[in-house]
């Protein structure tokens, strides 16, 4: 409840405040009441009081181009006591030198007819002002731009005002834009103008500067102009296009300013441009120029260094080289980077003093450059050269240049640079039999060698051919050298067969023999024992002499089956008595083999069985 | 008993077998024309050795007639018949070297050049392609490519030499080995052999390797054009690299197109379009 009553006294007492307000007054000011010719000054008229105040919709005096640029309002409440006000402003533009006098302008506010006071300006001239000032001839779009300088301005910057021929002059340009009316650049600037070149144009930055006052985009462009000839030129007016918002045209015309430059209201004067939503506008194509600047270009002095390729400008050089071991005829790359500022376009390789001895080949250059147009920066170039003779160092390098502030030829020379060089002349020193004029043939023979190198002419024709066919192609590569690896590959494999075959014959007859030594040593075992009856003792015993018979035969692969006393006995070479005993044996074991019984005893008395042990051991 | 299958003309005589009259030998119906078959082997090796001269005839009437043209200083007409010779595939280190000598004399160093080289290529120690490459090299100042220490050492023989070497160490080697493992009793000299054969072997296949891929190997190629640059990139605007003199030695490492990349003598790479370059092994 009592929140409601304070508030109802709060609103009471601004009501009784409006009642009472004070009454309307109006001020005016200047933002500087000194200024030169084309800088802009700022004119505001603020009105205390009523909000219905009516300014002064022209502002006419000579000399100066007055148009209003948007109105403001404030509205305060200080101590429970309120009060409004309304700021008319105006932009002055001074167009030529003197003192003006704003003479009081009539503002109506609330019903009362105010005075402003009296301002004076004084206007000095502005001596090399180079940005454009507007004209009073000024039509069609291009009056857009260029008459206030307000909207756009663009300057050409030239840091010289002399220069010599070829001498690279760097040129700034920069063009600037009311950040109000959303610019577009459709065509970059060009610098016209005859008797020089130009470099291709880098946008350099892009920033947001005031300039009197009022943010301007402002877009720089660097470049580099040269002057092909000497005499005195203009560089420039720089010309370029872009497209700004406009305030759109209204349907029904307000008073027009005798300041509107476009045919239409006074774009400042327009709260498009103090409505900072307002998106809603006019696109217009604009031409930007600017003034011209004067060069005198003058010329290079005589007597250049025979090294002078043409280079201006400031640079040094520095000299490298690779290998610094060689032979004679062996190719060294020295390399030379030559740096600083200038014109590199015209920056040759460097030249030998005295090639005499070197055989120097077309050199090859690359350009590095430091800034965004290419007038500094480092040009290295590889040139080979190749020692024809010994030699202790390297041929001097030299490059010369004129220098434009020292006004001066310069010439810089590599050091001498200490090699070591191998071997003799390089030239086979071939003297030709005949002239090179009567290239007559001649058989084929020894070249003629002579200790002269010149004149070099080259070996008479060879008359009789090669019956030989020959090839590129290396012999690995060769169909007939692969075939021919059949031959060594044919004779491995018959090689290895017959190696196989006879290991395994030998692994054959190796087995045989085993078995028949373990038949006999089996046997003799069993001999050995005693409790076999007549018929088995004497029919591996005489087994027993068998198998001895083809194990002692060696190489001959003897079948013990078809051995018989005979053959054993010539086998063991056995004397008359052994002869006899292998013979009874032989026999005994045939009667007991084919009778079914013997004429002796059924068994076998022990002197008989020691007896054909004792032979059969001594068999070997 | 028995008497050996083929009876010798004494036994034939003694037996009364009437010798056959010479020139009188009966005709053997399977043979062409009742001939027999030596006769016809003959006639046909004939026939070979009738078409292998006439072809070398002609062969050397196309060459004379190239020296003559080359002789009376019709240089051209002289390259234009050693060309023919060469697109015949009759290769051989003379021709080219007088088709070397016909393009210098026509201040064609480049090409010159070329044709020693693949001169020296078939036969490497022709001496006067030998001394007339260094000649026109020194006309042309054209630039060599750098072989490494170990090409220079390796070069004492062939790749050629190397292959036979590495060819006979292998047998050599496996012969060795193959001894040995059928020997019943190993011989350490034997193996130590072998194995010494398979490092030769080996060592002339590296060689091979080392020089085919070297600087006067396969991909060797000589500069033919006129202010031939070798460029960073495959193209005419790329930044140029070297120059390249006519006559100027190159190591192709591929092909793109128009363009091959190269090892340029001053032990960079860049790229150089192939209508400015000829191989040198065909």
């Amino acid at each position: 409840m009592f929140q409601r009553i304070s508030i109802g006294i709060l609103i009471a007492a601004v009501c009784v405040d409006f009642a009472r307000a004070d009454p309307p007054s109006v001020t005016a000011v200047l933002s500087n009441s000194e200024a030169t010719v084309g800088e802009t000054v700022e004119l505001q008229i603020k009105v205390v009081g009523p909000g219905d105040a009516r300014p002064p919709e022209e502002i006419s005096i000579d000399g100066l181009e007055i148009h209003s640029t948007g109105t403001s309002r404030q509205f305060e409440i200080h101590n429970f006591s309120t009060s409004s006000s309304v700021t008319y402003n105006y932009m002055i533009l001074p167009l030529s030198a003197g003192r003006f006098t704003i003479p009081p302008q009539t503002v109506n506010a609330g019903g009362k007819v105010l005075r402003t006071p009296e301002l004076v300006l004084n206007v000095a001239d502005a001596p090399g002002q180079q940005t454009t000032r507007p004209g009073r001839n000024a039509q069609g779009t291009q009056s857009q731009s260029t008459k206030a300088g307000d909207l756009v301005f663009a300057e050409l910057i030239v840091p010289k005002k002399t220069a010599y021929v070829g001498e690279i002059v760097p040129v700034q340009i920069r063009m600037g834009f009311d950040a109000r009316v959303h610019p577009r650049l459709t065509e970059p600037p060009d610098i016209t103008g005859q008797g020089f070149t130009s470099q291709k144009l880098q946008q350099s930055s892009q920033n947001l500067e005031t300039i009197n006052g009022r943010p301007f985009e402002v877009v720089t462009f660097k470049t580099a102009i040269a002057a092909a000839r000497a005499g005195k030129f203009e560089i420039g007016p720089v010309q370029a296009k872009a497209q700004v918002v406009v305030p759109r045209r209204r349907n029904a015309p307000r008073g027009r300013s005798p300041f509107d430059l476009f045919d239409l209201d006074d774009p400042f004067s327009d709260p498009f441009f103090s409505n900072p939503f307002a998106q809603f506008g006019e696109r217009r194509d604009i031409q930007i120029s600017s003034d011209p600047v004067a060069l005198e270009v003058k010329p290079l002095p005589p007597n250049a260094p025979p090294s002078f390729s043409g280079a201006i400008g400031s640079f040094t050089m520095v000299t490298d080289a690779k290998p610094k071991s060689v032979q004679v005829g062996d190719p060294i790359t020295v390399t030379t980077a030559i740096s600083g500022r200038g014109n590199f376009d015209r920056v040759n390789a460097p030249l030998l003093e005295d090639d005499r001895g070197w055989h120097k080949y077309p050199p090859s250059s690359k350009f590095k450059q430091d800034d965004e147009v290419g007038i500094s920066g480092t040009k290295t170039f590889e040139t080979v050269v190749s020692p024809n003779e010994n030699k202790q160092s390297l041929p001097v390098f030299a490059f010369s240049y004129f220098d434009p502030a020292k006004e001066q030829y310069v010439a810089l020379h590599t050091e001498q640079t200490p090699i070591t060089v191998q071997g003799g002349t390089t030239a086979p020193a071939v003297a030709a039999q005949q002239p090179a004029s009567s290239p007559a043939t001649a058989p084929r023979g020894r070249a003629p060698v002579s200790n002269s190198t010149k004149p070099q002419d080259i070996l008479y024709q060879l008359t009789e051919p090669s019956r030989t066919m020959a090839s590129f192609e290396p012999f690995y590569a060769r169909r007939g050298f692969l075939l021919a690896q059949s031959l060594p590959l044919a004779a491995l494999l018959v090689f290895a067969g017959w190696k196989i075959r006879r290991a395994r014959l030998d692994d054959r007859e190796a087995r045989r023999i085993g078995a028949l030594q373990h038949e006999a040593a089996a046997l003799m075992h069993k001999l050995r024992r005693g409790d076999v009856s007549p018929q088995e003792y004497y029919a591996e015993a005489s087994r027993v002499v068998r198998l001895k018979a083809a194990l002692a035969s060696r190489n001959r692969s003897v079948d013990p089956n078809v051995v018989d006393a005979e053959s054993a006995a010539e086998t063991f070479k056995l004397d008359t008595d052994s002869r006899d005993r292998l013979r009874r044996l032989f026999e005994q074991n045939d009667e007991w083999q084919y009778s079914g019984a013997h004429n002796g005893p059924g068994s076998i008395s022990p002197e008989n069985r020691r007896d054909v042990l004792e032979l059969i051991e001594n068999l070997k | 008993m028995n008497f050996p299958f083929v009876i010798p003309s004494e036994v034939k005589r003694s037996r009364g077998i009437p010798l056959r009259r010479r020139g009188a030998t009966p005709r053997d119906p399977s043979t062409l024309l009742g001939m027999t078959a030596n006769r016809t082997l003959a006639i046909l090796l004939c026939f070979v050795f009738g078409i292998a001269a006439s072809a070398f005839a002609q062969t050397d009437a196309e060459f004379a007639k190239a020296n003559q043209e080359f002789a009376q200083g019709h240089f051209k007409e002289a390259i234009v018949g050693y060309q023919a010779l060469v697109h015949q595939g009759q290769w051989n280190a003379n021709l080219f070297y007088d088709l070397g000598n016909a393009y210098f004399r026509t201040r064609d160093f480049g090409r010159a050049i070329l044709n020693y080289e693949r001169a020296l290529a078939l036969d490497n120690h022709h001496p006067e392609a030998t001394a007339n490459l260094q000649i026109a090299r020194d006309e042309a100042r054209a630039l060599e490519l750098r072989p490494t220490k170990l090409e220079r050492y390796l070069q004492f023989a062939s790749i050629n030499q190397y292959s036979i070497a590495a060819a006979i160490a292998l047998w050599l080697g496996i012969f060795g080995i193959v001894m040995t493992i059928f020997a019943r009793r190993r011989s350490a000299a034997l193996m130590s052999l072998s194995i010494l054969c398979l490092l030769v072997c080996g060592m002339a296949i590296w060689a091979i390797h080392t020089l085919d891929n070297g600087s006067a190997g396969g991909g060797l190629a000589i500069v033919t054009g006129n202010d031939v640059q070798a460029r960073l990139a495959t193209a005419d605007t790329a930044n140029s690299i070297l120059a390249l003199p006519a006559g100027s030695e190159i190591k192709i490492l591929s092909t793109r197109g128009d363009w091959m990349y190269a090892v340029l003598p001053n032990d960079l790479r860049g790229w150089i379009q192939t209508k400015n370059a000829e191989q040198v092994r065909l």
